[in-house]
């Protein structure tokens, strides 16, 4: 991890490489528990990247005068000032959504991942970068949530973006799709035992994709030197 | 023409895997007659469905995994698995339903762990309980036992068909005149709403011990498990220490509080107590190895069944009782090893 | 009984074991019938477990019945047991020729071709006399005559008699488990007497006091001869004791444990626990050494199986090619599918009919074409203890098996792999058909590398460690010695110099240390 990486490079190791939901397996708590709809999903995950790139510039613009003795207390001081204001919005402009989501909002104050990027990255890093590499890793881990919950809500409940007026007003009302009309889904997948296996089938898709990747790059190169 | 050479052993057992497999399922034949003969043709139905569903789904698995198909189908392992979650769910049940709890036993419980004898839960409990948690109002009700002096009609093989296949029936009948709860669901229910187990009882649900039709089929599932007993297909620790169990600590509740804790007779012929017993308990893979751990993981099971029977939120605790205590078998196995011959007992190692 | 003998007059059944279908009807139908000697023999040279033996004769020298063409190497000041020429004749050749075992190989063996005359020494064939009386003297007879353990095992008798031990019980083995084979039964049935003259002689040389004879539960008629047998010759301290047909309850130490109820250690001998177990054919070969002066050069062998028109027991002579036994036995002209030394259950598969009679032979199985069940494959494992309940050693082969194909060599320890008697019966009773038997064995084989190499390294340490303590001592002596003289001198410019030729000396070893660590 030099000054050298380009913005791409960070993008991808957040998105793919190391991305926290599915390599890392960093915030698990928020991610099983919040990802029962897509909306939900989305929410969480809007949340955390605001939080995790707010937190990733102002902890890389004060790097220079944190102490070592004292950086993790003033790490989770700044994590949660964000964490606050996130919430106080969420409760301001979007109530409904912040039902939902409950306790699993402030909570996003012990979510690793933040704490994580705080610790490896931004406190040793360039703002701009600090901001690419929050930006990366809030994406992939809102896109776990996002596939996780869409997953688990097409299987659970037959319908994707049920609840959207919750996030984005009125307007969203008609973008749920019932997708299975009038059926009860498989309730196991809303359940909690259906995060678990969700999960467990997204980390094997991902490992089946870099596998099969490595695969085809052995076949390239073997081929190439015969 | 040169001799056959090869390795001792030259002989080996008949009972093969396959063998056994099918010995498994032609000891459920008089059970299930017997369940046809009670609750009308929709077992038959639902043992289509799965056994369908589970021998495409163990296809696809296969050869997801890269390996043959042939021999994998020709186990009837997944055959087996299928029928014994058949018989669990009501007579009555939408194929969709019946196919799920099918998909999900062979492809998550069974394959994902790697397949034959590499599973952690028995497949056919997963898969049950898979579809317990998913659609608990399809699982709920039962036909009324074809006794005679039960008002409710037993649906014809047309009308069941039809809703196997759509979810609802034709015409006029409705769900409600037709389904019963099932035994168990009425003394929660009924003990829920202060009612005594003398009071319960007078309900023509019940018969000498169990529900009524429920008590034969526990018969002639027994029948069969007693049959595999004698062709030592299966061993008797685990199907004996379970109903010793279940029915010990039945007894000591009945003695304790005989208005609000039924029995050990209901409790042993009441809903899948024997075929849990005798077919899923003593599923090999999913079970002890030695035949302490035998007794330990029977023992187990009934205890766990009684619990969750008796304080837990659903009326029947089986399923969940075997898979909790297929949790716990490695460590069973673990702590039940014999003494190596000619060494000295651990105590003194 | 005897209150103070402790076996067991009623050993438990076990729960270990199979019952595979005993098929032994088909070889007791006749008595023992000998085969006259044949033309040629082929006598392998090494027929002692753990003995390696060098020839007496040379190529050409013409050889008398019971004269001993090969010695083995002594243990511990006796002799190891010998060979005998099997029929009379010249010496034809010393060469490698393939002899049944686990791996069929090629082994020196000595070549005989038949006068017909089947003449004996002179001084042969007459009962020894006077009967030695020391225990040594009976040992080196028995050595001198050839005779080993002939339930297969090919152990030196006499070492087994010889070993010193204190030993207050012999166990005769007469619980033949194995199916098809008959040739102990048969023993007892037919020379009940002869057999009980050997086991008096053997219970002398042990200074035992007491022997019990075992027999399996499906043989009545070799368990009332025996009895009979006792009964008519007053021998008191003589025991028979029925244990249960179960395979492989004559396993030596699945016996002990049966008939004494006790266990033997699981890296020992049952001479450790103060028994010894010897085979019934052994005991008949000692008789015979003693009454009629005859060396081991025949055993009784079961010819069986549905490839010969005639089974039974044959008295046959050692180095027999087993081709010509076959014949003897009315084997069928079609070709056979497999023959099979020894039982169904640990025996080998012979490569060809050409391989000599050994003394390990007891048995011949020979099975037609249509009798070999092809070995089906394999399926997983689908745990379900079978092999757990059959295992007479009380292992888990198939956590062994997990174990092995990890070459986790600790888990096999922790498991008790040594334990293993490779009986098969975890095999036989797998639905799954795995080839728990081989794998096992070849576990075994592997742990003892492991075993080995460990046991190498661990000397080298103590060598090392051994070294680091005198040279530590030697330098402690050193400057104790120092301070002696330090001690004992006023003068300073004295102490200058012991403290440089001090110096001078430490350098130096540091020097001649840090070569040998370069070496």
């Amino acid at each position: 991890m030099s000054d050298t990486d380009s913005f791409a490079q960070i993008l991808r190791r957040g998105l793919w490489h190391e991305n926290p939901g599915l390599v890392q397996l960093l915030g698990l708590c928020p991610l099983l528990a919040v990802s029962n709809t897509l909306v939900n999903g989305l929410g969480l995950g809007l949340a955390t990247i605001l939080v995790i790139c707010a937190t990733n510039v102002l902890v890389s613009a004060c790097r220079r005068w944190l102490h070592d003795d004292f950086r993790l207390p003033v790490f989770v001081l700044i994590i949660a000032t964000f964490v606050t204001s996130v919430e106080l919005l969420c409760r301001a402009f979007w109530f409904d959504l912040h039902l939902a989501l409950g306790i699993f909002l402030p909570l996003i104050v012990t979510n690793c991942v933040i704490l994580g990027r705080a610790e490896a990255f931004a406190s040793r890093q360039r703002v701009s970068a600090a901001l690419a590499d929050g930006l990366a890793h809030g994406l992939g881990f809102a896109a776990v949530l996002i596939a996780l919950g869409g997953l688990r809500e097409l299987v659970g409940q037959g319908s994707l973006l049920a609840g959207a007026e919750l996030l984005f007003g009125p307007v969203g009302r008609g973008w749920s799709l019932e997708l299975v009309p009038q059926s009860g889904g498989l309730l196991l997948a809303a359940l909690p035992p259906g995060a678990f296996i969700g999960l467990a089938v997204l980390i094997a898709a991902r490992n089946a994709l870099t596998r099969r990747r490595a695969n085809a790059g052995r076949v390239t190169a073997a081929a190439a030197d015969s | 023409m040169p001799l056959t050479t090869g390795s001792a052993p030259f002989w080996r057992t008949p009972d093969t895997v396959p063998v056994i497999m099918r010995h498994v399922l032609y000891a459920l034949v008089p059970a299930i007659i017997a369940s046809v003969w009670f609750f009308g043709i929709g077992i038959v139905y639902n043992l289509i469905v799965a056994v369908v569903t589970a021998l495409v789904t163990e296809a696809i698995a296969l050869r997801l995994r890269g390996r043959p198909a042939g021999p994998g189908l020709a186990d009837y392992s997944a055959i087996v698995t299928a029928v014994l979650l058949a018989m669990c769910l009501p007579p009555l049940t939408a194929w969709w339903v019946t196919a799920t709890g099918a998909c999900f036993a062979v492809a998550v419980a069974k394959h994902l762990y790697g397949g034959l004898g590499f599973n952690l839960f028995n497949p056919a409990m997963a898969g049950y309980v898979a579809v317990l948690v998913s659609f608990p109002d399809a699982l709920s009700g039962w036909p009324a036992p074809n006794i005679g002096d039960l008002d409710a009609p037993i649906p014809g093989s047309g009308a069941t068909l039809w809703f196997t296949l759509t979810g609802q029936l034709p015409g006029d009948l409705s769900l409600d005149a037709i389904t019963r709860a099932t035994p168990l669901d009425t003394v929660k229910t009924e003990l829920g709403m202060m009612r005594t187990m003398d009071e319960i009882g007078t309900n023509p649900l019940f018969g000498d011990f169990g529900g009524r039709g429920w008590e034969w089929i526990a018969n002639f599932v027994a029948l069969g498990g007693g049959w595999l007993l004698i062709r030592r297909i299966i061993r008797w620790q685990t199907p004996v220490a379970m109903l010793v169990t279940l029915a010990g600590m039945a007894a000591v509740g009945y003695l304790f509080d005989p208005a609000r804790l039924p029995g050990p007779g209901f409790h042993l012929f009441s809903s899948g107590t024997m075929l849990c017993a005798f077919f899923i308990a003593t599923d090999p893979v999913t079970g002890a190895a030695t035949n302490r751990g035998k007794l330990i993981v029977g023992a187990a099971i009934g205890a766990l069944t009684y619990v969750i029977r008796t304080w837990g939120s659903y009326a029947d605790g089986i399923a969940f009782a075997v898979l909790l205590v297929n949790m716990a078998v490695p460590l069973i196995d673990r702590y039940t090893r014999p003494r190596v011959y000619g060494r000295p007992p651990r105590s003194q190692q | 009984m005897n209150a103070s003998s402790g076996f067991n007059a009623r050993p438990p059944r076990p729960a270990w074991g199979i019952r595979p279908p005993p098929n032994k009807d088909l070889s007791l139908a006749q008595p023992i019938r000998t085969m006259p000697p044949p033309m040629r023999v082929v006598i392998p040279v090494d027929q002692c477990l753990g003995l390696a033996a060098a020839p007496l004769v040379t190529v050409g020298q013409s050889v008398a019945v019971s004269q001993p063409i090969a010695a083995a190497g002594s243990t511990s000041g006796t002799a190891g047991p010998c060979v005998h020429a099997s029929i009379s004749g010249i010496v034809t050749g010393l060469e490698r020729r393939p002899v049944a075992g686990r791996d069929t190989t090629d082994r020196l063996c000595v070549l005989v071709d038949g006068d017909g005359r089947d003449e004996t020494l002179a001084a042969d064939d007459n009962p020894v006399e006077p009967l030695p009386v020391s225990p040594d003297d009976i040992c080196a007879q028995i050595a001198a005559a050839g005779i080993v353990g002939l339930g297969g095992a090919l152990f030196s008798t006499a070492a087994k008699l010889g070993s010193g031990r204190p030993i207050d019980t012999l166990i005769i083995n007469g619980a033949e488990c194995e199916p098809y084979i008959t040739c102990d039964e048969i023993l007892m049935r037919t020379r009940a007497m002869h057999v009980l003259r050997g086991v008096r002689i053997m219970q002398h040389a042990l200074g035992a006091t007491q022997t019990v004879i075992a027999v399996e539960s499906n043989m009545p008629e070799a368990r009332a001869a025996i009895f009979d047998a006792i009964e008519a010759a007053g021998h008191d301290d003589m025991h028979v004791c029925v244990v249960t047909a179960k395979y492989p309850a004559g396993g030596e130490r699945q016996l002990t444990e049966l008939i004494m109820g006790r266990e033997v250690p699981e890296y020992g001998l049952p001479a450790d626990i103060g028994i010894v177990c010897h085979n019934v054919g052994t005991a008949a070969a000692v008789a015979d050494l003693f009454d009629r002066g005859r060396p081991l050069i025949s055993r009784i062998v079961t010819v069986t199986g549905h490839g010969v028109a005639d089974p039974g027991n044959f008295e046959v002579r050692i180095g027999t090619p087993i081709r010509d036994l076959l014949a003897f036995a009315g084997r069928h002209d079609e070709p056979a599918g497999r023959i099979i030394m020894g039982g169904p259950m640990m025996g080998w598969a012979l490569p060809g009919d050409s391989l000599p009679v050994t003394k390990a032979t007891n048995c011949l199985i020979v099975m037609q074409p249509g009798d070999i069940v092809p070995d089906a494959p394999e399926m997983p494992c689908i745990r379900c203890g079978e092999c757990v309940i059959a295992c007479p050693a009380r292992l888990l082969p198939q956590e062994l098996l997990i174990a092995a194909r990890r070459h986790d060599m600790d888990g096999l320890q922790a498991l008790g792999i040594d334990a293993c008697i490779e009986c098969g019966c975890c095999d036989y009773v797998c639905p799954s058909q795995i080839r728990l038997t081989d794998r096992l064995i070849a576990a075994k084989a592997a742990h003892a590398q492991h075993v080995a190499g460990l046991r190498h390294a661990m000397q080298a340490q103590q060598r090392s460690d051994a070294r680091t303590a005198r040279l530590a001592a030697q330098r402690h002596a050193e400057a104790a010695d120092l301070d002696r003289q330090l001690d004992n001198t006023d003068d300073a410019d004295a102490i200058d110099a012991i403290m440089a030729r001090v110096r001078d000396k430490e350098t130096h070893a540091t020097e001649s240390k840090d070569e040998q660590v370069d070496d």
